[in-house]
């Protein structure tokens, strides 16, 4: 079987809460993800988006590089894993990324918010549980967190 | 860029939702206010099969609703939901937990 080609694309978008309606239009017009592969991606991928966007702000230059990628198909046919990636640079994240590499325990836990009446606190849950991995990486020039995905079988 | 849309039916003294389009961060306000309102009115369905996306703060509305519906004594159940939808149900770990039906009937 032949290996597949890479696919990629990638968008920029402003670090604001609307720009998540410009994520999904994103995600959609995706040709090398499944209907399947896209619901996962445009869940976990959202949710991950707006973390950033709430807990990172202010970010440098107020913009956030969202990547998704199909890599090669491996040795056997075996399917290749789908990545999503976030480039932006923020003040505050890299303490908010280093707790939750280190092992999730600054990830509050769910709770009723009386305020807004409303449940809060699934939106990293449900990323975990939707990912194979999740990686923060903070860094100087930039910080990124990547998404990696199991291919649909 | 597509929008949230629902609309509000009455049926055998039952309100429906039918909902279409992103319930996400940005969206979820408006499914929040519709859905809060007729729950403290009446059993309440919500018809899922046209929602593109549902994201955690969707999530804690339903579940929000889901107490209410006990508090209140109407019954709440979410009809015929898209792939997307189970998918993110499913995502939080007590998916099982959810008052899914596949037909209207079933409520």
């Amino acid at each position: 079987m032949p290996a597949r080609r890479s696919s990629a694309a990638t968008i920029v978008l402003d670090a604001a809460p609307s720009s998540i309606l410009a994520f999904e239009d994103f995600v959609e017009v995706l040709a090398f993800l499944s209907p399947s592969e896209k619901c996962r991606i445009l869940v976990a991928g959202g949710e991950m988006f707006d973390n950033v966007v709430k807990h990172g702000a202010p970010l440098r230059d107020g913009r956030v590089a969202v990547r998704a990628r199909r890599g090669r198909s491996g040795p056997a046919g075996r399917a290749a894993p789908i990545q999503l990636a976030f480039f932006f640079k923020a003040q505050s994240f890299a303490a908010f990324a280093l707790e939750c590499a280190s092992g999730g325990e600054g990830i509050k836990k769910p709770l009723f918010d009386p305020a807004h009446r409303r449940w809060r606190g699934f939106g990293l849950v449900m990323c975990r549980n939707l990912a194979r991995r999740v990686v923060f990486r903070p860094g100087e020039l930039m910080d990124r967190i990547f998404l990696e995905f199991e291919p649909e079988a | 860029m597509t929008q949230l849309d629902i609309t509000v039916h009455n049926e055998h003294h039952r309100l429906l939702l039918v909902t279409s389009g992103p319930i996400n961060s940005y969206t979820f306000t408006d499914f929040q206010e519709k859905v809060y309102k007729a729950i403290a009115q009446a059993d309440t369905a919500v018809d899922m099969e046209r929602v593109t996306v549902l994201s955690s703060a969707g999530i804690g509305v339903i579940m929000t609703a889901m107490e209410d519906a006990e508090t209140t004594g109407h019954g709440f159940a979410i009809v015929n939901p898209s792939e997307a939808v189970r998918i993110a149900l499913d995502s939080t770990g007590f998916g099982d937990r959810f008052p899914v039906v596949k037909t209207l009937k079933q409520v």
